[in-house]
């Protein structure tokens, strides 16, 4: 929702390839626990964001998700007691029972912490930075047109009502009296104008898509294109997705990137790991080094 | 809220966690050395037997199980699925599960929640449920817990013999002295405190309704765990199987050393048999490496037979 056209080689390849690179990230993310990988993982996430140009998109991305992070890196060492080294004795507490923080509750709940980081960074600022929305539903209408209008519909109107919100909240300010922030009642106001105005807007939206001919049967193929061919950058990001799921998936099967969490931590850090470290940024970031065809 | 109302509420925090037994670290480790065994069928096959294992800081025995043996855990880490892959379940339709014994008697709590103390006996063992899950007591721990008591507590220890003046009673005292333990010598006694650890000795006709561990003994495995029945007559003793059937049926001279426990109450032992020969067998074979492992033992001619005995 808040895509913007940059000059990067992963705006120029076309929507579904740059969502598939997107949906490889969180891929990797997923398949491992290893703190090494994750890094690596982070590295590649972070350097595709700032090389794409979306790096404050994803900053500001992460100011959301730093706190989501820290609650679940905090919440797992007072639920889980599988760990051995005992750092703090918090005694019984009621239901609870008893509860010891343990090292490697701390370290599991890191893991897991940025782990949904990494996903929400990955699977939502990238993606929405860099993934023309319109595009990749345009895509999904060959699959389901009532699904994807829905979705187009959804995508097209969560701005529209924002900006609603903003309009009226400014009406509100301009009456005599009005405080410089609404109270409750007054946000509740808000709200009731902005929801009245979007069902008023959806009445409007339905009966110009069912002027327009939405509601006939020739409308569900929708008009006929003509195949693009691919760029070197759908193929370059396309390449560059495989290759990250392939390299997760069997860094997994061969045993690749380790980790217990318990009963003591292990992290396997050997020189196989280091390389698929490696081997993830790398193929993570080769796409942009092509900038051939990118428009400035 | 001022500074000194803030620094009132950190001070009874503060209090709050001491008291609490809440500290930094692991806390303080066990005094004395201890013993962990892992066994499978009422102890029939040893799995792990560590005498020093394992400790650090103030342990559970989850914690402790977990340093020393390979476990896979369920319900977030407090209950045991698995030990060096056995695992709960069932086995040939009937229910097995891990059971643990701290001192030989069963803990009524997840592993996760039960202190370790210096010189406790941790035995955890694997085995059918289906007849009874509810085992409350062992002997197979012996010393325990006449030596180091239950949660890190000596306790009093009794010995009640239909006769004071037999021989087996003589021999049961003299080898709990060995072991540096007081105890108080007297005749059954229908009023003993509930921390009192007590062991009667004596033939079964004479114990028999004495008490009621005795009376739990008499209905059977389910009332008291105890995988062995005398006849009406005391002079027969059935050694039954883990399915709850008679296994082996011992005549005279036959002795049977067990124990069993009532709810909120220390485990009672019983060093029995039918007749006084019985007894003197059993007496005798109250030895470390004859109870070892063992949830009960019956001795006939002198020779140890586990109880329960394995399923034909």
């Amino acid at each position: 929702m808040f895509h913007v056209r940059r000059a990067s080689p992963l705006h120029a390849a076309r929507a579904p390839v740059a969502a598939a690179y997107a949906a490889a990230l969180v891929t990797a993310v997923l398949a491992f626990e290893n703190p090494l990988v994750l890094g690596a993982i982070a590295i590649a996430i972070v350097a595709a964001a700032m090389l794409a140009g979306v790096g404050r998109m994803l900053l500001r991305a992460a100011l959301f998700g730093v706190p989501f992070a820290l609650v679940i890196a905090l919440v797992n060492p007072l639920v889980a007691d599988q760990g051995l080294t005992v750092l703090l004795r918090l005694g019984e507490l009621g239901p609870l029972g008893r509860l010891d923080v343990t090292g490697e509750g701390l370290i599991f709940g890191a893991v897991l912490g940025l782990r949904a980081l990494l996903v929400v960074l990955a699977g939502g600022a990238l993606l929405g930075a860099t993934v023309d929305a319109d595009e990749l539903l345009r895509g999904f209408r060959r699959i389901s047109v009532r699904s994807a209008l829905t979705a187009a519909l959804a995508v097209r109107l969560v701005p529209v009502l924002g900006r609603d919100a903003r309009r009226l909240a400014d009406a509100r300010r301009c009456r005599p009296g009005a405080t410089p922030r609404p109270g409750a009642a007054e946000r509740l106001q808000i709200v009731r104008a902005v929801t009245t105005g979007a069902l008023d807007r959806a009445l409007d939206v339905a009966a110009t898509l069912e002027v327009r001919g939405y509601a006939t049967p020739a409308a569900k193929g929708g008009r006929r294109h003509l195949r693009e061919p691919w760029s070197r950058h759908d193929l370059a990001f396309a390449a560059s997705a495989t290759g990250l799921v392939v390299l997760a998936c069997g860094a997994r099967l061969l045993g690749v990137g380790g980790f217990d969490a318990y009963p003591l931590t292990v992290v396997a850090t050997g020189p196989s790991e280091w390389l698929l470290a490696v081997a993830i940024v790398a193929v993570a970031i080769l796409p942009f080094a092509d900038r051939r065809g990118v428009l400035r | 809220m001022s500074a000194r109302s803030t620094r009132g509420l950190l001070a009874a925090l503060c209090a709050a966690v001491a008291l609490g037994g809440c500290g930094v670290g692991a806390g303080d480790g066990p005094g004395a050395p201890v013993g962990l065994a892992v066994t499978r069928d009422f102890g029939e096959r040893a799995l792990i037997e560590i005498d020093d294992a394992k400790v650090a800081g103030a342990d559970t025995v989850m914690r402790v199980l977990r340093r020393n043996a390979t476990v896979q855990t369920r319900y977030g880490g407090e209950f045991v699925q698995s030990i060096d892959g056995v695992a709960g379940g069932r086995r040939g339709g009937r229910p097995v599960d891990w059971f643990i014994y701290v001192n030989g008697s069963l803990t009524d709590q997840g592993a996760g929640a039960v202190d370790v103390h210096g010189g406790d006996r941790i035995w955890w063992d694997h085995h059918d449920w289906g007849l009874t899950p509810d085992v409350r007591a062992v002997v197979g721990s012996y010393p325990e817990p006449f030596v180091h008591g239950d949660a890190g507590k000596r306790l009093p220890v009794r010995v009640e013999c239909a006769d004071p003046n037999a021989g087996a009673c003589k021999v049961v005292a003299d080898k709990l002295i060995a072991l540096g333990i007081p105890i108080g010598r007297s005749n059954i006694s229908r009023s003993a405190a509930d921390d009192t650890l007590r062991i009667l000795v004596g033939p079964w006709s004479k114990l028999r309704g004495r008490d009621a561990e005795a009376v739990a003994v008499d209905a059977g495995p389910r009332a008291s765990g105890v995988f062995a029945r005398f006849d009406a007559s005391g002079e027969e003793l059935a050694v039954l199987d883990p399915r709850g059937a008679t296994a082996r049926t011992l005549r005279a001279g036959s002795g049977l050393v067990a124990a069993t426990r009532a709810k909120d109450r220390q485990p009672v032992w019983f060093v029995t048999g039918t007749d006084d020969a019985g007894v003197a067998s059993a007496a005798r074979a109250l030895e470390e490496g004859a109870l070892s492992n063992r949830y009960a033992l019956a001795v006939s001619d002198d020779l140890p037979i586990a109880v329960p005995a394995r399923a034909r």
